[in-house]
């Protein structure tokens, strides 16, 4: 080594350390307390943003390429996830259907304009009784709620039934249309008195032992009457469908078609009376 | 005399110098790979490659690589990762220093042995960046970034066998003084005792 000179001129390791680190902090004082270095910044920046896009491109092709293949199976998943999602919305929207059902008769319900001297009471059907003659339903509402025996039961168009047992948070309802089941009522159109009787069949009531000339046609509405006390007067109950003349038996019948809207609902009106509301009130 | 820096290459450099060309041919693809389109959610994993190969050329070659180069670098790593100019400079030197500072007692040891006294360095070299940056500049800090440290020392063992395979390097071609001491030991002794019957 010819040009090697015979004594270090060069400075300490340390020395060289403690001025980088100087240059350093210098530095990084200016960078952050002054915009100067910002041009450095901006041109270094330009050179080195179209290398990083550069090696950036093969892994965009990759990842570009297997997206390619995966998309198949990606397609078919969404696929069937979107089928899934079509039927429970379908569900949903049955539910909705019902729901909107039920409220507009709980609306007609509540505008009911309810007889003198009752209180009514929204029940909500909880079981319906699967006889077929002696055809009752379940309430959820019973002795708790002061509801009593021998109380009718309407809806928003006309009369369903009697209560006929009171538990103590249920009752039992016998509707209009059993086989038991007796209305007092009055023609509307000429007053002319009348019972009429549940057949067990769901929409199907008769008047019997009807005189052969007897003032009923066809359309006719039938009212109760309110003579027997347990009906309040002028509930719709049934509308005349056909007069059978007597063929075996002296007398004509009437079939009829009850207007409440039996096993159509989930809500009924229990018409409670109304000084028994305040009697157990001062009970209590 | 300076001993940091011999005049001429010492001990295994002497034997077979590292070329100039290799050294900086791997510190352009350890930028490179740096440059590299990592995922977001995996930066924090990701080692500094640059200073992994500046300190593995401090240890292995000082002649080529020097705290020079260890601030060049480190300036061209705050113009690409966007901190703060002079921040990567100031721990890059600091790094190189002490890997030159542990040089002569790294080449005794095999290659993990390298590792495990080369990760306190990578450690505390990014967490004295983290610091710096919550110090000068940055509301907050994503502490997870320290675990970059504890990677560039665990990913420097395969790195270190793939050069130490390119540059020919073992620690057998250290040359031991230990047979020169006992060399000049017996000759003093040889001395004192010719001296000793007069």
């Amino acid at each position: 080594m010819a040009n090697a000179p015979m004594f270090a001129r060069a400075m300490g390791l340390t020395t060289r350390l403690a001025l980088y680190c100087l240059a350093s902090l210098v530095l990084m004082v200016v960078d952050s307390r002054y915009d100067a270095l910002t041009t450095i910044r901006s041109l270094s920046a330009a050179v080195i943003y179209p290398v990083q896009g550069f090696l950036a491109k093969p892994f965009d092709f990759l990842s570009e390429a297997g997206d390619f293949f995966t998309v198949h199976g990606k397609i078919l998943r969404e696929n069937r996830r979107l089928i899934l999602e079509s039927q429970v919305f379908a569900s949903r929207l049955q539910g909705y259907e019902a729901l909107k059902n039920e409220n507009a008769q709980l609306r007609k319900l509540l505008n009911l304009s309810h007889p003198a001297g009752t209180r009514p009471m929204a029940a909500e059907i909880i079981r319906i009784q699967p006889d077929p003659f002696d055809r009752r339903i379940i309430v959820d509402k019973g002795s708790a709620d002061g509801v009593e025996a021998g109380r009718p039961v309407v809806d928003a168009a006309g009369l369903v039934g009697q209560v006929t047992r009171v538990y103590a948070a249920s009752s039992e309802v016998s509707l209009l249309t059993s086989k038991e089941q007796d209305a007092p009522v009055q023609d509307q159109r000429n007053g002319l008195r009348l019972i009429v009787s549940g057949t067990g069949s769901g929409d199907q009531l008769e008047v019997r032992y009807l005189d052969m000339h007897v003032d009923v046609k066809p359309g006719d509405i039938l009212v109760t009457s309110g003579i027997d006390t347990v009906y309040p007067l002028g509930i719709p109950v049934a509308r005349v469908l056909r007069i059978e003349p007597p063929r075996q038996t002296p007398f004509a019948k009437v079939v009829c078609e009850p207007i409440g809207e039996i096993g159509q609902h989930r809500h009924v009106l229990i018409l409670n009376r109304a000084d028994a509301a305040q009697a157990s009130g001062a009970r209590k | 005399m300076n001993a940091d820096k011999p005049l001429v290459p010492q001990g295994p450099e002497l034997l077979d110098p590292v070329s100039a060309r290799l050294v900086a041919v791997t510190l352009v693809l350890a930028y490179l790979a740096n440059l590299l389109p990592w995922p977001d959610s995996l930066r924090w994993l990701v080692p500094d490659f640059t200073l992994m190969l500046l300190l593995y050329w401090c240890i292995h070659a000082p002649h080529r690589a020097n705290l020079g180069l260890a601030m060049l670098l480190g300036l061209l790593a705050d113009v690409t990762l966007g901190g703060l100019m002079g921040q990567h400079a100031l721990t890059y030197t600091l790094a190189a220093y002490a890997a030159l500072g542990l040089r002569r007692r790294l080449e005794n040891f095999h290659l993990s042995g390298r590792a495990l006294q080369l990760l306190p360095i990578f450690f505390g070299q990014q967490l004295l960046n983290l610091l710096l940056g919550l110090a000068f500049h940055l509301p907050d800090v994503d502490w997870r970034f320290l675990v970059a440290g504890v990677a560039a020392g665990l990913f420097w063992i395969p790195v270190a066998h793939l050069l130490d395979g390119l540059t020919g390097w073992t620690n057998k071609m250290h040359i031991e003084p230990a047979d020169n001491r006992t060399s000049a030991r017996s000759l003093l002794k040889s001395q004192s005792g010719a001296r000793g019957p007069k």
